[in-house]
């Protein structure tokens, strides 16, 4: 391959699913900065559930589910498929073990097809950080050290600039007036408009403000957590575990979402519901027979509950 | 007399319950309380207080929590461990104490945190804080000791079982197991692991000349505990199968080679380590491919993330090698006649291709 053929760059191809709604913009900065095209999948829909659905082992979660057919709607459609393998940011900041398979379970999955897979390895745990693993990635794709690393500092900045902007927007929210409903889950199932996004627009229709416990200052959520959890290991149910803690009182009702079987949520969302106390909780499990009648039911009676608590007090005081 | 008026009790995993008998009651100078064998009820019992999603020998190991505080336990102490087992511990607590169960709940995972073993013992010389350090190491070596013999006897038994029709193996296993739980010394153990080798070596076997051999794999708790697997060792070696398995305390924990070591023989299959057992149980397998074995059988609880992973490439390897898989998923409302079925159309299909290839 020659780098520096200008005209037609090597197309990488991104699944818009699970860890792209954290690194999405990292992913985008870094291949762009090395000169490659960047093609994401379409975002999803019930065709591409489904063809996940059909492919994926029999019990994985809905999350890896969608995530397979994104893969697949990339499969042919360009040179490589960006899949990094992230085990942990850390001790005791583990990512669920379904990313630390989530490589090597796609290239089997897909080895009938002659589709090129990259991927990069995070382990701290390990002593290979993040930008260890990007600049090997791009070594390996015949950069020098100094443009890889170039091109992961312009992508870690690109991505921390795009977080904090999201983060302050969010923290706005929590001043605002209405009724406010924090919404708890994994970033990959609340973005994602066939899964937890149904739960986002629900509220908006019931006239709710919907707040995103996983949009917050990610350092100190993960601080907060052992104060409900100490010995939680699973870095994004810290960050959710900790905005809770930080957010419960400033919210009128809370949203557990989670996606059937999400291994981590099994517990936690156990845990929390049975910790968290003075704030109403609501737990909703969504996997790929989920219509969006029966959650749009559930969020409308977890809502009059709220309002005929708050109304019912006023009438008191009339 | 025990120096400490507790009586522990921990959770309840195959016969290693023997094990930590002996580790509370001569290193840690306490009465360790065994519960009771695990029946339908300990797992309806779990099940109840447990969160649907969740793994089932969370529901399994809860319901063994409640059986022994029943049997008149006062301290529970929990294992530490990796995956989803280091958040049983806070979980178990909580649900234990919000359902009134009263108890001191030791959990050995708040003490594994900062990766030092000094603190995970410290942590464990806190259930008796009178015993002394110096017992506790010279009891704990001799735990490691015994949990070796219990998994080398039950993998000669389970080998060879099937092809003695006397019964006498099946008395002798009976037997060192009993003696497993009655042991207070280290001779105690040594004489009861020599007389079950003894008549392993004695009696003679009535085997074919190319008997059916089947390599189980699977995850940590279910594949080497026979309640949560149905017995599956058993049944297979009652159809006449010589059965193995790599999977159990002594390889995993004790001995074992090291991810590196492993992952490195089966690098055509996973790049990665891919979870806790992952590795291992994908090596095990190409292993027993290798060797000519005339099948797999996976065993894994519902909902157990790493081995669900590990399926499509356990296929791709089974493909490879030509030797036929069976994945079993294990819960709370797996049926012995179900499994019964499965296992016989198993074992049908590997003699039909056992027959082909002769």
């Amino acid at each position: 391959m020659d780098q520096n053929d200008k005209k037609n760059p090597p197309v990488v191809g991104l699944p818009r699913g699970l860890l792209y709604h954290r690194y999405g913009t990292l992913w985008q900065t870094f291949f762009r900065a090395l000169g490659y095209e960047v093609k994401l999948s379409a975002p999803t829909n019930r065709a591409v559930m489904e063809e996940g659905a059909r492919l994926a082992p029999d019990e994985t979660c809905l999350s890896a589910k969608i995530f397979l057919g994104h893969v697949s709607s990339l499969v042919g459609n360009c040179d490589y498929i960006f899949v990094p393998r992230v085990a942990n940011l850390g001790r005791y900041l583990d990512l669920c073990v379904r990313f630390s398979a989530l490589y090597d379970m796609t290239c089997c999955v897909f080895k009938q097809t002659d589709q090129k897979f990259l991927t990069c390895n995070v382990d701290l745990e390990n002593g290979l950080t993040e930008e260890d693993a990007y600049i090997a990635l791009g070594q390996s794709l015949g950069f020098s050290h100094k443009e890889a690393k170039k091109a992961y500092k312009a992508a870690a900045k690109a991505q921390a600039q795009v977080w904090d902007l999201a983060v302050k927007e969010q923290e706005k929210l929590y001043k605002s007036d209405g009724l406010k409903i924090l919404v708890a889950g994994h970033s990959y199932i609340l973005e994602d408009p066939y899964a937890g996004g149904m739960i986002i627009k629900g509220l908006r229709n019931l006239d709710t403000i919907p707040l995103r416990a996983d949009i917050t200052d990610r350092d100190s959520a993960v601080k907060k957590s052992p104060d409900l959890c100490p010995t939680c290991r699973w870095v994004m149910s810290r960050e959710l575990i900790g905005s809770i803690i930080q957010h419960r009182y400033k919210v009128d009702g809370i949203v557990l979402v989670t996606a059937f079987p999400c291994g981590p949520d099994s517990m936690v969302n156990d845990m929390l519901a049975r910790s968290i106390k003075g704030v109403p909780v609501l737990q909703l499990v969504l996997d790929t027979q989920t219509g969006t009648a029966g959650v749009e039911t559930r969020l409308e009676s977890f809502v009059d509950i709220i309002r005929m608590k708050k109304g019912g007090a006023q009438d008191a005081v009339v | 007399m025990p120096s400490s008026e507790k009586k522990i009790a921990t959770i309840r995993y195959a016969e290693y319950s023997a094990a930590f008998k002996y580790l509370v009651e001569q290193g840690l100078d306490c009465q360790f309380i065994v519960q009771p064998r695990m029946t339908q009820r300990t797992e309806k019992i779990g099940e109840k207080y447990s969160p649907d999603m969740v793994c089932t020998p969370f529901k399994t190991l809860l319901g063994t929590l409640i059986e022994a505080l029943e049997a008149g336990a006062d301290t529970i102490i929990m294992p530490n461990g990796i995956c989803r087992l280091s958040y049983y511990g806070e979980l178990l607590r909580k649900i234990l104490m919000d359902e009134g169960y009263e108890c001191t709940f030791i959990n050995l995972n708040a003490y594994a945190m900062s990766g030092k073993p000094k603190d995970w013992l410290n942590g464990l010389k806190s259930v008796n804080p009178k015993a002394k350090m110096s017992h506790l190491l010279s009891a704990g070596v001799e735990t490691i000791k015994m949990v070796e013999y219990l998994d080398e006897i039950t993998f000669e038994y389970y080998k060879g079982c099937g092809f003695e029709p006397t019964g006498a193996w099946q008395k002798a296993y009976k037997h060192f197991i009993a003696a497993m739980y009655r042991a207070d010394s280290k001779a105690a153990i040594e004489k009861a692991y020599n007389e079950a080798k003894q008549t392993f070596d004695s009696v003679p076997l009535i085997k074919p000349p190319h008997p059916l051999k089947v390599g189980i794999i699977g995850e940590f708790y279910t594949a080497v505990d026979p309640f949560s697997n149905r017995e599956v060792e058993e049944k297979l070696a009652n159809m006449g199968v010589e059965v193995h398995r790599w999977m159990n305390m002594t390889h995993r924990l004790i001995h074992y080679p090291g991810e590196k070591n492993l992952n490195v023989e089966i690098k055509e299959y996973c790049t990665y380590e891919m979870g806790p057992t992952s590795t291992a149980n994908i090596w095990a397998a190409k292993h027993y491919a290798e060797q000519g074995f005339h099948g797999l059988v996976h065993i894994k609880s519902a909902n157990c993330t790493p081995e669900i992973d590990i399926v499509p490439i356990l296929q791709q390897l089974s493909a490879h090698y030509k030797i036929p898989l069976l994945v079993l998923t294990c819960d709370t409302q797996t049926s012995d006649v179900g499994l019964m079925t499965r296992l016989e159309a198993f074992y049908d299909m590997m003699e039909a291709k056992g027959r082909q290839l002769k």
